[in-house]
């Protein structure tokens, strides 16, 4: 199978978010191929093998997407919206990785059919374990979506 | 003297006599007066009627009722109705001055029938422009009142938006540079600490503490906010449910001491029950906390009444306060006790506040160096019980 090539879509605008998070998961040894988009566009186009992705199949969908918020030129709740409204893209599981914790952007995120919701910590310990736990929750211990999952019904 | 003559000369003194009694009636008036023939022309005026208008005597008589109104047709309308039914009342008309200034009016007028037959209308006006100028002066006033609320309300609008914004902001954009200080001032002591002397870790660990404080104190500011923007969800609780609650909470932070609670008998009210036992835990928390350096603690939790009004205190026998801070007791960020001795960000009570405030109550405090502290609450649904008097509570502060 090659569907396995990109574990976690990281979509993540900050440089030192991507940084802090790719080493907690490297530190865990969680996940070998995380691919980072650092705007919105670029993940649509990753997920939806489009542009530089071109080459990419909607089978080799990562196992999960974890996803900011606050991104450049596409914002996070549109790339939730984009995903979740195709059914070439809509079983990959989306997890909203963000620092609001506001309650109409958890609201919006659920309704958009966001798979979960967390919040980042402030304390690096603690944004650490919970990357830790994302990781196993995601690539270990939940079943990913078979390939017909991705088809068009 | 024929009979002829004579009847013509006592018929003609009748008329004369009628006809004085006619113009000292229709003078008598200080309002305009008019008698008009059942075609509109003017039969006679009294002076009053002659100023109003800017007109003589002569020159009206003889000349159309309604020619002399703002609206002709309502006029005429009026008179046609009058001589119809018998009377109008209260009929609203405008007079025209003959150099263009109007007078508002409101006619009476009724049917008059002579000795001889013939019928005429009486019109008697009575000048409103008094009225008329308070009631624009009313409208007016009225108008600027809306106004200004709708300034004012708009500002308000405004206000909250851009609050509810810098919230917004606050919560997102402070929090990540503070996880990213934490992050790499962690991974620098993990990852480098053979390589660091004594001084530079020490330093490190002073920044993730500050940080981490920093963070708290964003996470509490939120809170706070938010709590501002939270509607309440009101149903009738009782207080003895929530307290027992709070203190199940607190369990982690009596580990190992010696407590000794003492609960009185609490009321049912009508209040927001998370955000009264968020009341009990910040209070309860607080007495845990500022009465750990005594041996025996004592927090006592229960109803009392002052000033005929009903009370809910939180009383503990811990290090107290000094009377003179009493007034920053319950702003934000503000603290009595160094943070070395009591630890906690200073907006506990601040919380307490905002959420008493929120149910229509009032909280106030009581304590004295090193013998303990009394905070006091009302909430509304206690204060308005029947048949208990209405002062006001004696407050501390």
């Amino acid at each position: 199978m090659i569907r396995q090539d990109v574990e976690i879509l990281l979509v993540e605008d900050n440089p030192d978010d991507v940084e802090l998070t790719l080493h907690a998961l490297r530190q865990e040894r969680l996940a070998n191929h995380i691919e980072v988009a650092r705007d919105g566009e670029e993940a649509l186009d990753f997920l939806f093998c489009r542009g530089p992705y071109a080459h990419r199949s909607f089978e080799q969908a990562p196992r999960v997407v974890l996803l900011d918020l606050k991104l450049s030129k596409v914002d996070g709740m549109d790339v939730l919206r984009e995903i979740k409204k195709d059914p070439r893209t809509r079983a990959i599981p989306v997890v909203i990785l963000t620092a609001s914790r506001e309650e109409s952007d958890v609201a919006n995120g659920y309704h958009l059919g966001a798979n979960g919701y967390v919040q980042k910590p402030v304390d690096f310990d603690s944004f650490r374990n919970l990357v830790k736990q994302l990781g196993l929750y995601w690539l270990v211990v939940n079943e990913p979506p078979p390939p017909a999952a991705f088809q068009e019904k | 003297m024929s009979t002829d003559t004579t009847e013509r000369h006592l018929a003609d003194e009748a008329a004369r006599r009628a006809g004085a009694l006619d113009r000292s009636l229709i003078e008598a008036g200080l309002d305009p007066l008019v008698t008009i023939a059942p075609d509109g022309k003017i039969i006679d005026v009294n002076n009053a009627a002659e100023k109003v208008t800017g007109r003589s005597l002569q020159q009206l008589i003889g000349t159309d009722f309604s020619d002399y109104f703002t609206d002709p047709g309502k006029a005429r309308a009026g008179y046609e109705q009058m001589f119809r039914e018998g009377l109008i009342k209260d009929y609203e008309l405008q007079i025209r001055h003959r150099d263009g200034h109007v007078t508002p009016v409101l006619y009476n007028a009724w049917v008059y029938r002579h000795e001889a037959g013939d019928v005429i209308g009486v019109f008697a006006a009575r000048d409103i422009s008094e009225r008329k100028r308070a009631e624009e002066e009313i409208r007016k006033l009225n108008e600027g009142l809306e106004r200004r609320v709708r300034e004012r309300t708009a500002e308000l609008q405004a206000t909250n938006t851009e609050l509810e914004a810098f919230t917004y902001s606050v919560s997102h954009d402070l929090r990540s540079p503070l996880r990213h200080i934490d992050g790499f001032s962690k991974l620098l002591l993990e990852e480098y600490s053979a390589d660091l002397p004594e001084d530079a870790r020490r330093h490190l660990s002073r920044i993730r503490d500050a940080t981490r404080r920093m963070g708290m104190m964003v996470d509490d500011l939120l809170n706070l906010t938010r709590l501002g923007r939270k509607e309440l969800s009101m149903q009738l609780t009782g207080l003895s449910s929530l307290l027992e609650e709070a203190i199940g909470d607190l369990q982690p932070e009596m580990a190992g001491r010696e407590i000794e609670w003492r609960i009185g008998k609490l009321p049912f009210v009508e209040c927001d029950p998370a955000l009264v036992k968020q009341v009990f835990a910040d209070l309860l928390s607080n007495a845990l906390k500022f009465t750990r350096p005594q041996e025996h603690a004592v927090i006592e939790v229960g109803e009392t009444t002052q000033d005929g009004r009903a009370v809910i205190f939180v009383r503990d026998n811990g290090v107290g306060f000094n009377m003179k801070y009493v007034d920053k007791l319950f702003g934000v960020f503000q603290r009595l006790h160094r943070p070395e001795d009591f630890e906690g960000t200073g907006i506990g009570l601040a919380t307490v506040q905002r959420i008493v405030h929120k149910h229509g109550g009032r909280v106030w405090a009581e304590g004295e160096l090193n013998k303990g502290a009394t905070f006091y609450f009302t909430l509304e649904a206690v204060e308005s019980r029947p048949g208990e008097s209405n002062s006001l509570p004696r407050g501390a502060a």
